[in-house]
């Protein structure tokens, strides 16, 4: 069975029609979102109506989560300080623009979904707001899945889609010394595990101006990343009429964060 | 001269095994710096003279550094250190009479002390951290699985790394680990082999227990103060 899954929408209302009528016409029924429902974007009602209409399972996104709990996340939320300031700007607008109705049902997202063996989450599964960025310490991200007991973990947080496999991986764990001068020396096999990130559907970072999803087909394993074309004009359009920062619709045209990216996936939020 | 760290934890206001401890350490030659990796304080006994000690070290003591521990930390939570945080985890585990019996443990006049101690220690490639580099209250022991164990390490950015929480004594090491990578993006594939080099965790102890490292030879000493001759014990040897 084929099964799509969505992220980071950010109130970018064209964008998520746009991929929602790509899954549908190729038959797809079962849709996962990983959160990210607001912020940047000018829609944030009308994108968590939908998702609420569609009734499709969805994670609670760092944004999600802040804009219901306040702001209140360490610095590792935003890759630098003019991020940051831009950030609260749309923190403050989307705030007031949500309705409670809506806020409520973004309280209410679980911070996981587990099927068998897939586990989908937002950033990962330490916290909404870690990064696993597709080049990331091999060892730190296989730990992130194999220690939330899955086989294959799905993720967006990055905005940028990819799929990544761990495996053929060993190591040798050696005892050197117990108060009793035990020793021992073992070699341990390391599990094959698979990560995929739905990149973003509502303000893609890849490079290109394209949303981007993914189709996993849970009996050949395959994972395809998806890009659809959208009317980023009228999302643009709308983020200018709203009072939100200009900068949000220039990277929407360009497909890239306009400050640095995040670097250090190793760190956790320490809130 | 040969550079040694001893490392201790989880005295709990025991001012006596300290002091044995500080006893014991003046026996051994070569250059020793003592670190005290946490639970200093707990609810059993009061803990004002161990702190006291610790703050004003008697003359021929070794100076030791130290760091918080998650006692420490659910002491400052219930005291108003931690912002609206309580000592939940300390409440949860073990019920309002030790949180009381823990804050009464501990005169008001020491707090802006604990409170103003550090998280950890890096030394050379080292992390010296009552817990783990994830958080005050991990457990590593023994049978962690090694990709927590790389993982702590990882996110410190140190080879080694010293800790307490557990309270047992252990040197594991970690050699020739290798993990393949395949990347698929909209840019491409790409494959990758990562290697790690001879990592190590150490799990130091706690109490009359502690660790002595050589720090040239990477060797650990497992000692304690309870397996002393009774003649030593009683200051007649």
């Amino acid at each position: 069975m084929k099964q799509a899954v969505i992220s980071c929408l950010h109130a970018n209302l064209p964008a998520v029609q746009a991929v929602l009528n790509d899954i549908d016409r190729q038959g797809i029924d079962t849709i996962t979102c990983l959160g990210d429902l607001v912020g940047y974007g000018p829609h944030p009602n009308e994108v968590v109506d939908l998702i609420k209409e569609r009734e499709i399972p969805t994670c609670q996104g760092c944004w999600d989560e802040d804009v219901v709990d306040g702001l209140d996340a360490c610095d590792c939320s935003y890759p630098s300080q003019l991020a940051e300031r831009r950030g609260h700007l749309a923190h403050k607008w989307t705030t007031e623009k949500l309705t409670n109705e809506n806020k409520d049902f973004l309280a209410s997202l679980p911070t996981s979904i587990r099927r068998d063996k897939l586990l989908f989450v937002h950033g990962s599964p330490n916290s909404q707001h870690e990064y696993l960025l597709p080049d990331m310490d091999a060892f730190a991200a296989l730990e992130r899945v194999e220690m939330a007991g899955a086989e294959t973990l799905f993720c967006g947080h990055t905005h940028l889609p990819y799929v990544r496999e761990l495996g053929q991986g060993s190591i040798r764990v050696t005892l050197k010394n117990t108060p009793n001068k035990q020793t021992e020396e073992k070699e341990m096999n390391l599990p094959m595990r698979r990560i995929i990130n739905a990149g973003s559907v509502g303000e893609p970072r890849h490079g290109g101006s394209k949303a981007t999803y993914v189709i996993f087909d849970d009996k050949t394993n395959k994972i395809d990343i998806k890009e659809v074309s959208y009317d980023i004009d009228r999302t643009c359009k709308a983020i200018i009429e709203a009072g939100l920062p200009p900068i949000f619709a220039w990277r929407l045209n360009h497909g890239f964060e306009f400050a640095e990216l995040a670097e250090d996936a190793s760190h956790v939020c320490e809130r | 001269m040969i550079e040694r760290w001893a490392l201790i934890s989880g005295l709990k206001g025991d001012l006596e095994t300290y002091e044995r401890i500080q006893k014991d350490l003046k026996k051994i030659r070569g250059d020793i710096t003592l670190f005290v990796l946490g639970d200093m304080v707990g609810a059993e006994r009061n803990c004002n003279s161990l702190i006291d000690r610790l703050i004003n070290p008697h003359p021929g003591d070794l100076k030791p550094h130290c760091i918080y521990g998650w006692w420490e930390d659910q002491l400052l939570a219930e005291r108003g250190f931690r912002g609206e945080q309580k000592a939940d985890a300390l409440r949860l585990n073990k019920g309002e009479g030790i949180v009381k019996a823990l804050v009464n443990a501990v005169d008001p006049y020491y707090l802006n002390w604990l409170a103003s101690l550090e998280f950890g220690f890096v030394e050379l490639d080292c992390g010296l951290i009552h817990g783990s580099s994830k958080d005050i209250g991990d457990k590593i022991t023994i049978d962690t699985p090694p990709l927590i164990l790389l993982d702590r390490l990882t996110r410190l950015g140190v080879n080694r790394l010293f800790t307490a929480r557990s309270c047992q004594q252990f040197h594991l090491e970690l050699t020739d680990a290798v993990v393949n990578s395949y990347v698929k993006d909209i840019g491409g594939d790409r494959k990758q082999e990562q290697k790690v080099p001879k990592r190590g965790v150490i799990g130091i102890g706690a109490g009359a227990y502690y660790t002595l490292y050589d720090v040239g030879s990477d060797k650990t000493h497992f000692l304690n103060v309870l397996d002393q001759p009774k003649s030593n014990i009683r200051g007649f040897g």
